[in-house]
């Protein structure tokens, strides 16, 4: 394909056509309505905009049972609606991928602005024990790329898997050049109608539920907590930037703030996750290297406490808040914190 | 196999025979909404692969793992939109929901608007028990005015839903029978699975444990004569009364070929 000027939100409809999405089913929902609204005239796509978005994901899921590779796209408040589903997706092992394009919360927050006040959600939302797979991109061409790459982690996980956005990177306009030569994985398992398969939010042995049985339980959970690590390793995506000149602090940052974060590339090494979780190995290897590690983020530090726990001591935290990203602000931040 | 084998025993080939018996209470009349379905299957020849059977939570929603087909256990009132999308996805599928009173009307019911609005050709049968009977016995969407349940200890001060004013000028299919009226039950989901567009059957059933003890019928044959003694059968209707179960008419009846 030639290269075209694209905003982040048409460059995720672009790449799920690509992947092979053939069902997507929304709500509208500023910032993530342009999804909606360029996919409606992909005529291979059976869109529909449903009444909320806790039907939106149930008809992902239902197509995606019936063999249809679907996806549904949000923003935070309708994140919330969908948790529920989302642990009947992990449990049932539905294949679909969720778009989460951040706006600053809680509740109706303000919601052209971005935040990524979401990221315990991914991992806690629903309720109970899940292991969900996490992309978060950083640009137009990101996007592209990594709704693709979400489409093959869930075919290949069998598992809902969530591409973040934010407000800035889904309305950034950037110039790409849409590759589509990527490989692209399909689904091995028959859709529904062509067995006596009962696919069930209970706890279930093959088909089977068992309701008081704790050892199936146990090897339940044991078997869909490692299918998730085994496909994360083979999305394993990050940037890891050393910095030039000695420095004894590593800058972590992801999504829309990553992007001000290369402003200070001669003054720390950088690392920027695009696998949210699982957290793998190499994070820990890189930081352990590091005295000082700063985790930057559009939040009061809901990355920052998933890596305290991996590494198992204190990082700094460094809050962008409210939707302002301001360079002089986030000099003076650091400034601050790197003297401490 | 094959000839010799009458037709009561043949529609079992639609049920997982195995997994009996139902995790239902003596008396309750689940099982006989879930054989007459399987009757219903059975004389329209529905395929075993191609029919897709969807429930959400509560009693009736385990009937789902029952079929001897694919089948969809979902989460509390997502039974209809996820059966949606399977619709959706593959038009060729026969699609089925079967939930109960609470879960359709209740906690799904903003689902079951605007599905008969968008008229998703998918049948949807509901156990219509009056009760939440799962958790006990609290009040449903359809229990009477001034019945006392376990969180209507007064007894109940609101208006059950009569969802048949749901269906009044759209062109989906909607039906109101009883577990006593068996071959009325049988005509009526039969009826729905051939219509072309969104139909639905509400079941009246009894749970007698969580509910009908409480209101003093002596066993679940009281609360059978009692449907038997309360309902008159009226097929075609404008609307149905509260005594009264049978197919609604509605602008579907204008085009036969609907029926095929």
């Amino acid at each position: 394909m030639s290269k075209q000027l694209l905003q982040g939100n048409q460059a995720i409809a672009l790449a799920a056509e690509v992947a092979g999405m053939a069902f997507f089913s929304g709500y509208p929902i500023t910032p993530a309505s342009e999804i909606i609204n360029d996919l409606v005239n992909r005529k291979q796509i059976k869109v529909l905009q449903m009444e909320d978005e806790i039907s939106s994901i149930a008809t992902v899921i239902g197509a995606s049972l019936a063999g249809l590779k679907a996806m549904t796209a949000t923003s935070g408040p309708g994140f919330s609606l969908m948790q529920e589903n989302i642990g009947l997706a992990h449990m049932m092992e539905v294949p679909l991928v969720i778009v989460n394009v951040q706006r600053v919360g809680p509740s109706t927050g303000m919601p052209t602005l971005p935040a990524q006040g979401d990221i315990i959600q991914c991992i806690h939302g629903s309720h109970g024990d899940y292991f969900p797979i996490v992309f978060y991109p950083n640009s137009v061409a990101e996007l592209y790329t990594h709704t693709i790459t979400a489409f093959n982690a869930a075919e290949e996980s069998l598992s809902p898997v969530i591409l973040l956005s934010d407000a800035f990177i889904s309305h950034l306009y950037e110039t790409i050049t849409p590759q589509s030569d990527f490989p692209i994985k399909n689904r091995e398992r028959p859709p529904l109608g062509s067995g006596s398969r009962h696919f069930t939010g209970l706890s279930h042995d093959n088909s089977l539920p068992k309701t008081s049985d704790a050892d199936n339980y146990r090897k339940l959970i044991t078997r869909l907590r490692e299918k998730q690590l085994i496909t994360a390793q083979q999305y394993n995506y990050y940037e890891y930037r050393e910095c030039r000149n000695e420095t004894d602090t590593l800058l972590i940052s992801y999504g829309a703030l990553s992007r001000i974060a290369y402003y200070f590339k001669n003054e720390f090494s950088l690392f920027r996750p695009i696998l949210m979780f699982p957290i793998l190995g190499d994070l820990k290897r890189i930081a352990l290297q590091y005295k000082k590690i700063i985790v930057m983020e559009m939040n009061t530090g809901q990355y920052a406490g998933e890596i305290e726990r991996i590494l198992h001591r204190e990082v700094t935290l460094l809050p962008v808040l409210g939707g302002r990203i301001s360079l002089e602000e986030i000099k003076n931040a650091l400034s601050g914190v790197v003297t401490k | 196999m094959g000839n010799n084998v009458t037709k009561d025993v043949q529609f079992k080939r639609y049920l997982k025979l195995e997994l009996l018996p139902t995790p239902w209470c003596p008396g309750c009349g689940n099982g006989i909404v879930l054989k007459t379905i399987c009757q219903a299957f059975y004389e329209i020849n529905f395929p075993l692969q191609g029919t897709v059977v969807i429930s959400g939570i509560g009693c009736a929603g385990r009937s789902a793992g029952f079929f001897n087909l694919d089948s969809v256990h979902t989460t509390h009132g997502r039974a209809v939109p996820v059966a949606e999308g399977i619709k959706y996805a593959n038009e060729k599928l026969n699609v089925v929901v079967v939930s109960g009173d609470g879960d359709l009307m209740g906690i799904g019911g903003n689902h079951l608007l605007h599905a008969i609005r968008r008229n998703t050709n998918i049948t949807v049968i509901c156990f219509a028990n009056e009760i939440y009977g799962m958790t006990g016995g609290q009040v449903s969407p359809i229990t009477p005015k001034g019945v006392k349940t376990l969180t209507t200890p007064e007894g109940n001060p609101d208006n059950p839903i009569d969802i048949q004013h749901l269906f009044v000028g759209n062109k989906s299919f909607f039906a109101r029978t009883s577990a006593y009226h068996l071959s009325h039950m049988k005509k009526c989901i039969i009826a729905a699975l051939q219509f072309n567009g969104f139909s639905f059957v509400e079941a009246r059933t009894m749970c007698i444990v969580n509910y009908g003890r409480r209101l003093g019928y002596k066993n679940s044959n009281a609360m059978l004569n009692h449907y038997k003694e309360t309902y008159k059968i009226n097929d075609n209707a404008e609307e149905l009364a509260p005594n009264e179960i049978g197919i609604l008419k509605g602008n579907f009846q204008a085009d036969e070929q609907l029926y095929q």
